[in-house]
């Protein structure tokens, strides 16, 4: 133990000629544009910008004109046979009603026995049946694909 | 349901017509010429069913319809089918909402056949869009058959006419003005 305390040491001290100095002077990064450039680039890009939006946004102006105008040229023949489909749909509805509750006594069709649900109107009035009323005798199957159709489409 | 005994439905043999079985795709390739051949029929329908609101009473004008848009259809088919085809197969596969503005090659094609073997012309931009006046030759629907909200007989009379009808002293006379 005593030997090995022998050895001669070496101190740690800095290099011959002392350290070199310490770079504490700010280096800053290069200027490539002064503050006027910038403002002056920013209002330039953003006048061709929205030179190229306003130039876009009159095309798809026009193209949406273009879509409603012939959306619009067939909707009546499209309203027309949906009329159709739905007046079979609702005598279907009624008659489907009327067999299903045959049996109960003193039920009338469209009523609740008897007593109508619109009772102001005039009796031949045709009030559209909301959903669940339009789609109650039919198959579960098409309640789902008609009631999530923004799921499927 | 709402629909009861008293409301009179169509039979179904009154609503069976041939109904226009075709895609959209085509639909939309001919919708131009669909509402300029059937304009006057179309707005005879909409403005029946507008008025009415009642899908029952124009079950006649839209058969009408249905059969205009068959006819314009049929002519197609006869004189300008090859065109007609690719430009509505154009527009069903360049898109995916039908855009009539990927397909303008394929459309002058199919208007310059219209405008030779029929003698249609394509209504210029937004047509249907615009404004129209339709002249019809049906009656005005009747008015409201009754005036539903009941008159009070202690309802709180009004000004009469003659009331001077000074300015507002203080520039207003919302609540909060106090005057």
């Amino acid at each position: 133990m005593a030997e090995a305390c022998q050895v001669a040491r070496k101190q740690d001290l800095p290099p011959p000629g002392g350290y070199k100095p310490i770079p504490y002077k700010r280096l800053p990064a290069k200027q490539l544009f002064s503050g006027y450039t910038m403002f002056a680039g920013f209002l330039g890009i953003t006048a061709v910008s929205s030179y190229l939006y306003y130039l876009t946004s009159k095309k798809i102006t026009k193209q949406e004109i273009e879509m409603r105008s012939a959306k619009m040229a067939i909707y009546p023949m499209l309203l027309a046979e949906r009329d159709r489909e739905f007046l079979k749909q609702l005598r279907k509805n009624r008659d489907a009603e009327a067999e299903l509750m045959r049996d109960v006594p003193g039920w009338e069709v469209g009523t609740y026995y008897g007593e109508r649900v619109y009772k102001n109107l005039p009796p031949d009035t045709l009030v559209q049946p909301i959903f669940h009323e339009y789609y109650a005798h039919c198959n579960p199957t098409d309640w789902f694909q008609r009631a999530y159709i923004k799921l499927r489409s | 349901m709402v629909i009861t005994n008293d409301v009179k439905l169509p039979e179904f043999a009154e609503l069976e017509v041939q109904e226009v079985n075709l895609p959209t795709s085509i639909l939309m390739a001919a919708s131009s010429y669909i509402g300029k051949q059937c304009e006057c029929v179309n707005n005879e329908f909409m403005l029946c069913r507008f008025e009415s609101n009642d899908p029952r009473t124009c079950v006649d004008l839209g058969k009408k319809v249905t059969s205009c848009t068959l006819s314009l259809f049929q002519n197609i088919k006869k004189n300008c089918l090859e065109e007609f085809v690719q430009y509505a197969n154009c527009i069903d596969k360049s898109s995916g909402d039908f855009s009539l503005s990927k397909c303008r090659n394929t459309q002058r094609i199919f208007d310059c056949c219209m405008q030779e073997k029929l003698d249609m012309e394509r209504p210029d931009f937004g047509y249907f869009c615009r404004t129209r006046v339709h002249s019809s030759t049906s009656a005005s629907p009747p008015p409201e058959p009754c005036p539903c909200k009941p008159k009070y007989p202690d309802a709180t009379p009004s000004l009469p006419d003659d009331h001077p009808r000074t300015p507002a002293r203080y520039g207003g006379r919302a609540y909060w003005f106090m005057e």
